[in-house]
């Protein structure tokens, strides 16, 4: 069984928010919602010495989902490989899941009534493919594959000693982890 | 920060509201039934228990985004809102028929059935307990909101819902006489102008803790408490008007002030829940998260409302 | 999520084609079904993207269909700019155009018809090709700003520009004025890997870019004064000792006048002129001459700083030689003109333009080096070395912003008709109000299009243009280098629109110049130009489908065998050419265009320094601001400001402020950024908002809001502010002032 993990590097990140874009579009989400804001942090420091780096965000796919313990009516999956996604027919829109997340993955479409959010693109995945972010992505700055095949890229990635997590201390487990920049 | 919002809105605060007042009072009549005896409260008192909850529910089901749908809320079983789902809906039906018991009506052929009244009173005891503290718990547990995160709260809405349960039987009882005796509704008083006076002390201490000895997103959050948006609702409908002013007013013993103290006790208890609700929007922001966001439209602009065309 | 597209169904054929958004052209698969577009991504196989594609890329459908696009001919009904149009067929409006120009030209000379271009990118030598023939040379682009002047300065000294980074094997890249992190993202992919293998990268920049947020040395220096680091840099590599001596030696002419001339251009010189310190500049100097081969990657910013741009382009490209960082290995190429296909100087036919309409060429006694005067010699030398001419229709053109004036004025004489094609004048081209008052009086005008945009408002006829996955694709420099990738359109056409070659083509036949135009269909001639190569192939699909690129094998120190295309045959470090031109032989120091050196009294009125046009994602140049989902990633211009700077003039983070120049103000929001020196500005380029009334203000309009936010309000087009050498204008080192809009003036931009 695999185990999906992304890996963000934010050395290579540039901001050019290419991955929001695609997501976007190929998703065909409704214009006001976005699955994966780039951030950028800084520049701080004070003029001319500065420093400035980009954080790419999603969903985190949590191995202790806090997202799918707080729905009422099961619609928030974790599947085993790791994806967490929302089976739309069943969501309410309650917002218990978008409160629940401390990463603000999770939107509310304003026509549909439920909750959406990222998934892995889990239809790509599922024909080989990689989730549109990481296709698009110039600077080859997200990794995406199988933690399970220590082969594979995210698993050197993850296993290096820079790999981190954000908001680790929540003890929510994320499955997406980030390179920074040693300074 | 202005962003468009996403997240719970006034409509789950006011189903707080009254959901923890009626399970407030379900415990409340519930306790001074098993422990002091039957017809010590209002009729009305205890068909605004259930009542409440209902109304509350119907908030509940109106924020939802479908709706229609909202019976699926009682499918996984490992949800808090989902267990507080049913938890209420038992709670609602021990407390009418609870309630049904003080019916004078020959209808009611149960009404002699000491034992049952006796055994719905605790149910509703229980019941109600977890009405009146599981939406605390539910936002005690959002490690990603930090004005809401850790034990404290639970606490808070605890006491909120009991000083508003029994403000509302205080009222209840300026209406509709208890059948057997005054005497207990006429200690609530008391009792309220005690909780009140717990509620002040609790709530400063939460907000100083949270200030001072946390972390640093909790203290920001605090902040809009203390000198923020959420500071004049704060300080003057909830402290002023919702807790001390109906703590002196309760207790000065005429039907007027007593009265109003009350529905002023009960303003509190509505006002807290908006406010907290608020500040649930504060989230544990991520380096440059602010930002992003605040920068995204609203929605309102030009750009978002057109339907392009090429004439 | 909705419409699954399933890309295994039966009747799906994979196109070869190209994102066409901006220069770098990256390779897009796209999936065709019944003549429609189902899907489209990046091509793994392509190698400059592997498959990644930026903002702009993704959007390809929804240009592709956009309810706002040009779908047929449209003539002009109501009066010019009350936006009152009636739908037409194509040869009706070609035949109408062609009768209008034809008299256009008995009455006034051929040379009352203008064209002006916007990026390029589309077939413009066949815009030239039907100019040569209908016998005008005032055609122009926004090629003053991007590259041309320095290209031309560069060939001037040795002979070609070498504008082909070998970075393979590169241990160093100066990357002047330019952030491909916002703009270039195969390049800045290319950069960033090899800066993890051990690249220094500086970036020159006054703003705190996403390049320069990674680079190993930054200079933030004050804009518009590259003349003086390069001349500083000069100096530390000719008096440190650290240029490449024998290379000197054999190679270049004139060393001891240009060292003799740089030896007041101290790095203590410098310092004050570009606010950097000594040691800055010294550490910019040494980092790029001691670790080679090293590249100098040109950006269009220096192309755009006005008064000392020749003179900045003289002094870098001799930065090139003294190090010897030219034609070897992991060094700048000059790949000179393709010997394989043909260029598009080949196909431009310029033969056909008579000496006596060359001379007419508007701005051509002004500005010399990229007008005929300065063309014609230049492309005497390079064809003797290289057998070939760079391409015309960038390198000789007509100054637009006198081409503006005269048609607004009359002098030097009459300009009655504007042919403009991909391009948006009132967002793109310097001095606004110049552009304003020439497109609201020409006589008679045509904007080739896939919108209709403010500039277009005012056309005669709007003919509907084929985009992106609508047409086949070239990417070889125009000619200028010897590579070359291709790319299929994925459709034909849809509703009326047609490539930009057939217009020029259908309007050049409907005026008589059949027989010149042998080619059909672009297809077509692009086969032709390939052919001599010699592939295989019957068709340039085929050569698509089969081949797709053509990377001739390298040769470095062409310069050993052929010399160098000057008149020396050397590089001419102090140049002939310029003199000949009539321009100094070596870079003189001129200041930044507006300064507060030369300008005290200037400067007191406007008191910060003005750096613009620096381009931004997900846009291109004034390009998707109503693609709803790229304007929702950025919706509103932003201006960046030093906190302290604001401070000063009480200005918060998001207030409106105006910016005001010389010339005039407009207005963006605030983006308190320590990144900007306290006394620069930065205002992003070519806002306006395609969801406001198109029409002209007498109309009740507003022009699409292009007066409300755009750069070019504060620009310079004024000939005394232009580089005398080229006569490119001033975006950039200008002098202005910011202060808050009042509540009176809050007309809400939402």
């Amino acid at each position: 069984m695999a185990r999906y993990a992304m890996v963000m590097d934010t050395r290579r990140c540039i901001g050019c928010h290419s991955c929001t874009a695609a997501c976007k579009v190929n998703n065909e989400l409704p214009t006001d919602i976005i699955y994966n804001p780039v951030t950028t942090v800084g520049p701080t420091g004070v003029f001319p010495d500065l420093h400035m780096s980009n954080l790419p965000l999603i969903c985190m796919h949590c191995e202790n989902t806090p997202c799918v313990d707080a729905c009422p009516t099961g619609a928030s999956i974790r599947r085993d490989d790791g994806i967490v996604y929302v089976d739309d027919p069943k969501c309410v829109g309650c917002l218990s899941c978008v409160m629940a997340c401390p990463y603000g993955a999770r939107v509310k479409n304003h026509d549909t009534g439920a909750v959406q959010k990222c998934d892995f693109c889990k239809d790509r995945v599922a024909e080989g493919k990689l989730p549109h972010c990481v296709k698009t992505c110039h600077q080859k700055a997200r990794v995406f594959g199988d933690l399970d095949d220590e082969t594979s890229e995210v698993f050197k990635l993850v296993n290096s000693s820079n790999a981190t997590r954000l908001l680790g201390e929540l003890n929510t487990e994320p499955f997406v982890f980030y390179i920074f920049e040693k300074r | 920060m202005k962003t468009k919002h996403q997240g719970w809105g006034w409509m789950l605060a006011v189903d707080f509201f009254f959901a923890g007042m009626g399970g407030g009072m379900l415990v409340i009549a519930g306790i001074i039934e098993l422990f002091i005896g039957g017809g010590n409260t209002s009729l009305l008192g205890n068909i605004l228990g259930p009542l409440f909850m209902c109304v509350g529910c119907g908030f509940l089901v109106l924020e939802l985004g479908r709706p229609l749908q909202a019976w699926r809320v009682f499918m996984n079983p490992k949800a808090i809102l989902t267990i507080g789902a049913w938890i209420m809906s038992i709670a609602i039906v021990s407390g009418f028929i609870y309630a049904s018991f003080g019916i004078a009506s020959d209808a009611i052929f149960w009404k002699d059935w000491t034992f049952f009244r006796q055994f719905f009173a605790l149910v509703n005891i229980v019941t109600g307990l977890v009405v009146a503290t599981y939406p605390g718990v539910l936002l005690g547990r959002h490690k990603g909101r930090p004005f809401w995160v850790g034990p404290g709260i639970m606490a808070l809405f605890l006491l909120s819902s009991m000083v508003t349960g029994a403000a509302a039987h205080l009222f209840s009882g300026f209406l509709v006489s208890a059948p057997v005796s005054q005497e207990v509704l006429n200690n609530l008083p008391g009792l309220v102008a005690a909780m009140l006076f717990l509620q002040v002390v609790l709530w400063c201490g939460y907000i100083w803790i949270k200030l001072t000895g946390t972390t640093e997103a909790e203290a920001a959050s605090a902040k809009r408490w203390l000198n923020g948006d959420l500071a004049d609702g704060f300080k003057f409908l909830f402290l002023l008007m919702g807790t001390v002013l109906p703590l002196v007013m309760v207790l000065i013993p005429t039907i007027l002030t007593q009265g109003i103290g009350s529905l002023l006790v009960l303003l509190g208890g509505v006002s807290m829940r908006m406010l907290v609700v608020r500040s649930g929007e504060d989230r544990t922001w991520l380096p440059g998260e602010q930002k992003y966001r605040a920068r995204l439209p609203l929605g309102c602009e030009d750009f978002m409302k057109k339907v392009w065309d090429n004439k | 999520m909705s419409k699954k597209v399933d890309l295994n169904q039966p009747g799906i054929e994979v196109k070869k084609s190209a994102c066409y958004f901006c220069h770098q052209n990256c390779g897009v698969l796209a999936h065709v079904k019944d003549g429609k577009v189902l899907a489209i991504e990046g091509d793994p196989d392509f190698p400059t993207n592997q498959g990644g594609l930026c903002c702009r890329g993704n959007v390809a459908l929804q240009h592709l269909d956009h309810p706002e696009r040009v779908n047929y001919p449209l003539k002009r009904v109501g009066k010019r700019g009350a936006g009152e149009w009636q739908q037409i067929p194509w040869q009706q409006a070609i035949d109408e155009i062609a009768a209008k120009l034809s008299s256009i030209r008995s009455q006034y000379g051929a040379e009352a018809v203008a064209t002006a271009g916007g990026t390029q990118r589309t077939d413009d030598w066949a815009r030239r090709r039907f100019m040569n023939l209908f016998g005008s040379p005032n055609g122009f682009h926004n090629a003053h700003l991007c590259w041309i002047p320095t290209f031309m300065v560069e060939t001037a000294i040795y002979g070609w520009c070498p504008f082909d980074l070998d970075l393979g094997s590169s241990r160093c890249i100066v990357l002047w004025g330019q952030n491909p992190g916002a703009s270039g993202m195969p390049e800045a992919h290319h950069i960033s890997e090899l800066q993890e293998k051990g690249l220094k990268v500086i970036v020159i920049d006054p703003r705190f870019t996403e390049t320069a947020s990674k680079a190993d040395l930054w200079l933030p220096l004050r804009p518009g004064s590259d003349l003086a680091l390069a001349l500083a840099w000069i100096h530390v590599i000719i008096y440190e000792g650290l240029f490449d001596q024998e290379f000197v030696a054999e190679y270049c002419e004139g060393f001891g006048e240009l060292a003799d001339h740089v030896a007041e251009f101290s790095p203590e010189w410098a310092a004050p002129l570009t606010w950097l310190t000594p040691d800055q500049i010294r550490e910019g100097a040494m980092m790029y001459a001691l670790n080679k081969p090293g590249n100098i990657q040109w950006g269009t910013s220096v192309d755009q700083i006005g008064r000392p741009a020749g003179a900045t382009m003289h002094a870098r490209a001799i930065l090139r030689a003294l190090t010897g960082n030219l034609d070897c290995p992991g060094a700048d190429l000059l790949t000179g003109p393709s010997q394989d296909y043909l260029t598009d100087e080949e196909m431009e036919g310029n033969e056909f333009l008579p000496e006596a309409q060359r001379a007419k060429q508007i701005g051509s006694d002004k500005f010399k080096l990229v007008t005929w005067p300065g063309y014609s010699k230049i492309s005497e030398l390079t064809r003797k070395t290289w057998g070939k001419a760079p391409t015309a229709e960038w390198m000789c053109e007509a100054h637009p912003p006198s081409v503006f004036r005269a048609i607004a004025s009359g002098d030097p004489y009459p300009v009655k008709a504007l042919l403009m094609a991909a391009t948006n004048p009132l967002a793109s081209y310097g001095e606004t109000d110049v552009v304003l008052e020439a497109l609201r009086k020409v006589e008679f005008m045509v904007a080739c299009d896939y919108w209709i945009t403010p500039s277009a408002m005012f056309a005669d006829y709007i003919m509907p243009i084929a985009g992106a996955l609508e047409r086949p694709i070239i990417t070889n420099s125009y000619g200028c280098a010897d590579f070359m990738l291709a790319s299929q359109r994925a459709i034909q056409p849809m509703y009326e629109r047609r490539n930009d070659f057939n217009f020029w083509r259908d309007l050049g036949v409907a005026l008589g110049q059949e027989e010149n135009w042998p080619w059909k269909t672009v297809e077509e001639a692009y086969y032709s130009a390939i052919a001599p190569i010699g592939y295989d192939v019957e068709s340039f699909d085929e050569f698509v489908e089969r081949y797709r690129f053509h990377f001739p094998e390298r040769e470095y120190y062409k310069y050993k065998r052929q010399g160098f295309a000057t008149p020396s045959g050397k590089i001419e470090l102090y140049s002939t050419v310029l003199k000949d031109l009539g321009y100094p032989p070596l870079p003189e120091y001129v200041g930044p265009t507006e300064n507060e050196v030369d300008h005290p009294e200037l400067a007191e009125k406007f008191p910060l320094v003005l750096t613009t046009g620096g381009g931004f994602m997900p846009f291109h140049h004034s390009e998707h601001f109503q693609i709803k989902d790229l304007r929702f990633l950025r919706h509103a211009p932003y201006m960046d400001i030093n906190p302290r700077t604001a401070a000063e003039l009480s200005i918060k983070d998001g207030d409106w402020v105006w910016i005001e120049t010389a010339r005039g103000r407009m207005k963006q929001k605030a983006n308190l950024t320590e990144g900007i020196h306290p006394k620069v500005i930065y205002t992003q380029r070519c806002w306006w908002y395609p969801e406001k009334d198109k029409r002209d203000i007498e109309f009740g309009g507003e022009l699409g809001g292009a007066l409300i936010s755009n750069g070019n309000i504060l620009t310079s087009t004024a000939d005394k502010d232009c580089d005398p050498y080229s006569g490119a204008w001033a975006n950039r080192g200008l002098l202005c002032r910011v202060y808050k809009v009042s509540e009176a003036d809050q007309k809400e931009v939402k």
